[in-house]
C-alpha cells in the first residue's frame, strides 16, 4: 500500500457518511489489494501495477456511490416528469407576469421605453433563472431524501381532453362573451343616468367624464358592438390567424385610449372625484400609486387577451388538429 | 462498425445483469473473498469488473442474502463472503426461472407458435 492508494481510498471514503467509512474503507483496500496482486502475479512492476489497478477501479467518488447508493444523476428518472411539469407550468405562467408588471410600472413611474424594456429583460431572465434553481434544488433534494410521491405524479384523471372543435363546445365561450360585453355597455351608460353618487340635489353623477360623450364614450360602444360580432364570428367560424389579428387590432383599439385616458387624467369625471373625495393622484397616476396599478391591470388583460388569440389561432391551425388522428373522426 | 458493436455489448449487458447475482449466490455456497470470487467467475468465463462485484456483494449482504466475516490471519485482512439461507432460496429460485426461460426461447426458436 502506498500513498497513491492511500489517496485513492480517501477519495472514495470521504463522500460518504461517517457511520460507513469504518466498514468501506477496508473493502476497497482488499479491493485494490487483491486487484494489485493480480497484475504482480502477471508479472507487472508494483507501481505500474497499483497504477492500473486503481485506473481500472475507476473513478472513487463514483465507486463510492455505489457503496452507499447513491444517485449519480441530479435528478432521476422516479422525478423527472414531476419537475418538467411543474418547470414548465412556473415558468410559463410566473415569466409572462412579472415582465409584464415590470415593464408596466418601469414604463408608468418614469416613462422611459427604453429604461422600461431594459427592466423587463433583466426580470424576465432573473425570474427564469430563479425559478429553474428553486425548482430543481427543491427535486434534487426530494431525490436524494427519497420522499415517496410528491402529490405530482401521474393519474388517468390528468389526462389531457381530447380537442373538441365542434361549435358546440365554443358556446359557453360565447355566452360568456357576450354577457361580458352587455353588462360592460350597460355599465358605461347606466353611469351616466344613475350613477352611485347623487349630487345634493338628487341629480346622478357620472363616474366618467361627461365630456368623453362628444366622440370616446360611443368609440367604446361601438367597439363593444364589433367585439360581439366578433365574439359571433368566433363562435361560427373558430380561432385562426385572421381572427387572431383582428382581436389584436379590437384590443389595441380599446387599450390604447382608455390607458391614454386614464393616465391622462381625462377619464373620471372631476366632479365625482371630488364628490367622494379622492385624492389628485387617484385620478391623474403616476408612481406606485392606484392610478398605474390599474393601468398596469388593464395593459395585462390586454395583453393576454391578444396572447391568448394567437395561441388559440396556433392550436386551432395546427395541422392534424381539425381530425385527430388517434380517435377517427 | 463500431456502433454496431456498442449495440451488441449493450443488449449483452441488458441480458447478463442479473445473472451475475445468480452465479454469485451459487459460487459463495463456499465462502470466499471478493477477488477470489472475481477470478473464478472471470475462469468460468462469466465478465465482472470489480468496482461492480465489491458494491453487489455488499448490497446482497445487507439484503441477507450473504453473511460475511472478516479474516485477519493473512497479512491483509479479507472479508469472506458465504451464501445464507435466504440467498440459497433466492438462488434456487432464480435458478429455476432461468431454466425456465432456456426453455421457452429454446421453443421459440424452433418456431412453435403458442
Amino acid at each position: 500500500m502506498t500513498t497513491l492508494t492511500d489517496r485513492y481510498v480517501w477519495a472514495a471514503v470521504r463522500t460518504v457518511p461517517d457511520t460507513h467509512r469504518a466498514d468501506i474503507e477496508p473493502e476497497i483496500r482488499e479491493m485494490i489489494g487483491g486487484a494489485v496482486d493480480a497484475r504482480l502475479a502477471a508479472g507487472e512492476d508494483p507501481a505500474a501495477a497499483e497504477r492500473s489497478a486503481l485506473l481500472q477501479l475507476g473513478d472513487p467518488e463514483r465507486l463510492a456511490a455505489d457503496y452507499v447508493d447513491r444517485p449519480l444523476t441530479l435528478i432521476g428518472p422516479r422525478y423527472y416528469l414531476d419537475w418538467l411539469r411543474l418547470l414548465r407550468t412556473l415558468l410559463a405562467v410566473v415569466v409572462p407576469i412579472s415582465t409584464a408588471a415590470v415593464f408596466l410600472v418601469q414604463f408608468l413611474s418614469q416613462g422611459e421605453v427604453g429604461a422600461a424594456i431594459g427592466g423587463a429583460v433583466t426580470t424576465a431572465l432573473n425570474v427564469t433563472v430563479h425559478i429553474g434553481f428553486w425548482s430543481t434544488l427543491v427535486f434534487v433534494i426530494l431525490e436524494r431524501t427519497g420522499v415517496p410521491g410528491t402529490g405530482l405524479g401521474w393519474s388517468p384523471d390528468t389526462l389531457p381532453a381530447l380537442p373538441d372543435r365542434s361549435r358546440h363546445a365554443r358556446l359557453p365561450e360565447l355566452v360568456a362573451s357576450l354577457v361580458f360585453l352587455a353588462v360592460f355597455a350597460g355599465a358605461i351608460l347606466w353611469q351616466q343616468v344613475r350613477s352611485v353618487v347623487n349630487a345634493d340635489d338628487g341629480s346622478a353623477i357620472p363616474l366618467l367624464d361627461p365630456a368623453l360623450w362628444s366622440f370616446w364614450l360611443p368609440w367604446f360602444l361601438g367597439l363593444i358592438v364589433l367585439e360581439a360580432g366578433f365574439a359571433v364570428w368566433l363562435y361560427l367560424r373558430d380561432w385562426s390567424w385572421p381572427a387572431a389579428v383582428v382581436n389584436l387590432a379590437l384590443a389595441l383599439a380599446f387599450a390604447v385610449p382608455a390607458v391614454l385616458l386614464w393616465s391622462g387624467g381625462r377619464l373620471l369625471n372631476p366632479a365625482f372625484v371630488d364628490a367622494v373625495g379622492w385624492g389628485p393622484a387617484v385620478a391623474t397616476g403616476g408612481g406606485w400609486t392606484v392610478g398605474s396599478i390599474v393601468t398596469a391591470v388593464v395593459v395585462l388583460i390586454t395583453a393576454w387577451d391578444v396572447v391568448d388569440g394567437f395561441l388559440k389561432a396556433r392550436r386551432a391551425s395546427a395541422p392534424g388538429a381539425r381530425q385527430p388522428v388517434l380517435v377517427g373522426r | 462498425m463500431a456502433s454496431d458493436d456498442d449495440r451488441t455489448a449493450g443488449h449483452l449487458q441488458e441480458l447478463r445483469r442479473g445473472t451475475v447475482v445468480l452465479a454469485c449466490l451459487t459460487r459463495l455456497r463456499t465462502p470466499d473473498y471478493g477477488y477470489a470470487l472475481l477470478e473464478a467467475l472471470e475462469g468460468l468465463d462469466i465478465q465482472v469488473d470489480a468496482n461492480t462485484l465489491y458494491p453487489l456483494l455488499r448490497r446482497l449482504e445487507k439484503q441477507g442474502l450473504l453473511t460475511s466475516e472478516w479474516n485477519t490471519a493473512e497479512s491483509r485482512p479479507r472479508k469472506f463472503y458465504r451464501t445464507s439461507p435466504a440467498g440459497d432460496d433466492l438462488a434456487a429460485t432464480l435458478s429455476a426461472d432461468w431454466d425456465r426461460l432456456t426453455a421457452s426461447l429454446h421453443r421459440l426458436a424452433e418456431g412453435e407458435l403458442p
